[in-house]
């Protein structure tokens, strides 16, 4: 693999956090930590030529469609979906504001928004009924779907996970961004998501675990997804930092929802600013 | 009654012949049985979609479906398809608007035989608290046909609630009708009419045919689309000094509550008597349950006899 493309994949990381915690402290609001864990998944997706995409036609039936299902990681995303050119820039000024285009949670009828989320449990159903479809209309694109790891207390995930793996949705891919902290509490404080591969594997998924701040292992997890050599659907648990990035709110419980303020949101921009080389 | 079809198989049948024309519509179900589902099932195998007892996942996999282009119908008994999952449906059809067709069999207490459990007592309430939805409750099975085509053609998500028993036939009050008003009176009556939906529009038939031996005509109105409503109901509710609703179903919320809200915001001089289950959970025997909740014909007859 290229060290260049690496680089280059990293560098966009870095600045769809800064844009994000920006927009997070410029609006008061908005899941930074949330948004930070993911920032490599979605530079990926998006910039390392894994989506198959058209900003200027968002609907493009050929698309692979990608679908946020733990919501709460908006703001990163609209950011992304802005700097692609789904949208102008401009958008992003009112995010939360009074009339704005979009909120703290994701809505549907934003340019390369595939459905609304925010609610949790929803994505991975709805993403397999997508998958479903293409299968039946012999479409080619790949569906997507990116879930939180406390998402995953939902059951309606593994309703949707049996569902997926019993038809062999070998066009679906589900990332799992495994930041190990749900709201209050890390995940296995709070109630045990481990052993996860085994979970996924005896519902029928194909499983790789890798480091999800790594662009390069999430390149190399995805290398060949498009050559259909699995005949189940994937799954990649991404095992993150929550807030990686930002060092007083990496991993510490409660920040799930916290937008910086004040000095607090100076001290985050400066500790961003340095962690990127 | 002997020829007379389930409701619920005519509307299934309806969706099979639309599908035999239409190869996007699919049905999703949630692992339940009908005579008409089986010959679906048969002949349009690719057309079949169970995901399990499992209503979270039917309504989620339906949206992925129907976002792709699909036309679909869902099927699960009645409470498990509207409480047991009603924040996808109101997520996935109703915020965004995605048209799927979510059909519940067993409104009312129509499963009396299995207790609260199957019961649906309620779904009037929470499913017209949705935006977007539209809502029919046919009264016989001719309609449900008709309305499985109507719901194929709305561009906006749907839920039916169909009866779980055999109703009679009440082809003579809608001959040449194309069911899209919404409403329809059946029976003109004089100071008084009974406004019902589903079953318990027979009900209301023979409340009338009670009050037509002692001399009395008493009006039937029947509600096949709760939502929306129709707003022409209004002009025909003010021609009766007296309305009574009569509902299988809880008052809070419910069917009466509609008709309350018709008169009320249209400054209305009609008045309402609603008949209704109270809040409680009832258990075996539909004629038991209506009894004891007095809303069987002989009760509601007192009840109008006192107006």
């Amino acid at each position: 693999m290229q060290e260049n493309i690496i680089k280059e994949l990293e560098k966009k990381a870095h600045e769809l956090k800064q844009s994000t915690l920006n927009l997070c402290i410029g609006a008061c609001t908005g899941h930074v930590t949330s948004s930070m864990s993911c920032a490599e998944i979605l530079a990926v997706l998006y910039y390392g030529n894994i989506l198959r995409q058209k900003p200027g036609n968002p609907k493009w039936d050929g698309r692979d469609r990608f679908i946020l299902s733990k919501g709460q990681g908006s703001p990163i995303l609209y950011v992304t979906l802005a700097d692609k050119g789904f949208f102008p820039k401009e958008w992003l000024n009112d995010f939360c504001k009074e009339n704005a285009k979009f909120g703290v949670h994701l809505q549907c009828d934003v340019p390369g928004v595939e459905i609304t989320t925010g609610s949790l449990g929803h994505g991975l159903g709805v993403g397999a009924g997508m998958a479903l479809a293409a299968k039946m209309d012999r479409k080619d694109h790949f569906v997507f779907v990116l879930l939180g790891d406390a998402e995953l207390y939902e059951g309606s995930n593994w309703e949707a996970a049996m569902f997926a793996g019993h038809n062999r949705l070998n066009n679906l891919i589900a990332i799992i961004d495994r930041n190990w902290l749900g709201v209050i509490e890390y995940t296995e404080r709070a109630l045990s998501l481990e052993p996860l591969e085994d979970k996924w594997r005896s519902f029928g998924w194909e499983v790789k675990r890798v480091n999800g701040n790594s662009v390069k292992e999430l390149l190399n997890a995805l290398y060949d997804f498009r050559s259909f050599r699995f005949t189940k659907p994937l799954v990649i648990i991404a095992d993150t930092i929550k807030g990686k990035g930002i060092c007083s709110m990496e991993h510490f419980p409660l920040m799930h929802g916290a937008a910086p303020r004040g000095e607090a949101a100076e001290k985050a921009k400066q500790e961003l600013s340095e962690c990127f080389f | 009654m002997d020829n007379q079809k389930h409701m619920r198989d005519e509307f299934i049948g309806k969706m099979h012949e639309l599908a035999k024309k239409d190869r996007n519509v699919v049905m999703v179900n949630a692992d339940m049985g009908a005579p008409a589902l089986d010959l679906f099932r048969l002949e349009l195998p690719q057309n079949f979609v169970n995901v399990g007892i499992a209503e979270q996942n039917m309504i989620a996999v339906a949206t992925g479906l129907a976002l792709e282009g699909k036309k679909v119908y869902t099927f699960a008994i009645a409470p498990f398809t509207t409480s047991r999952c009603h924040e996808f449906i109101k997520l996935n059809a109703g915020l965004m608007k995605i048209p799927i067709n979510i059909l519940g069999v067993g409104a009312g207490v129509g499963y009396d035989d299995s207790g609260p459990t199957h019961h649906l007592t309620e779904d009037i309430t929470i499913m017209r608290a949705i935006p977007n939805l539209e809502i029919y409750s046919p009264s016989y099975s001719d309609m449900a046909k008709n309305v499985s085509e109507i719901v194929y053609k709305s561009p906006n998500p749907t839920y039916t609630r169909l009866d779980r028993k055999l109703v009679p036939d009440l082809s003579k009050y809608y001959q040449y009708d194309d069911f899209t008003s919404g409403f329809k009176e059946l029976e003109k009556g004089g100071e008084i009419a009974i406004i019902a939906t589903g079953n318990m529009v027979h009900n209301a038939l023979e409340i009338r045919k009670k009050f037509l031996e002692k001399g009395r005509n008493i009006g039937v109105i029947d509600i096949y689309r709760l939502k929306p409503i129709s707003t022409d109901l209004k002009n025909t509710l003010a021609k009766y000094k007296a309305i009574v609703s009569i509902e299988e179903h809880l008052l809070d919320g419910g069917f009466g509550s509609i008709i309350a809200e018709i008169i009320m915001d249209g400054n209305l001089n009609t008045k309402l008597k609603r008949i209704g289950l109270k809040d409680y959970f009832y258990i075996y025997g539909r004629e038991n349950i209506q009894k004891r909740c007095r809303i069987d014909v002989n009760s509601v007859v007192e009840e109008i006899e006192k107006i």
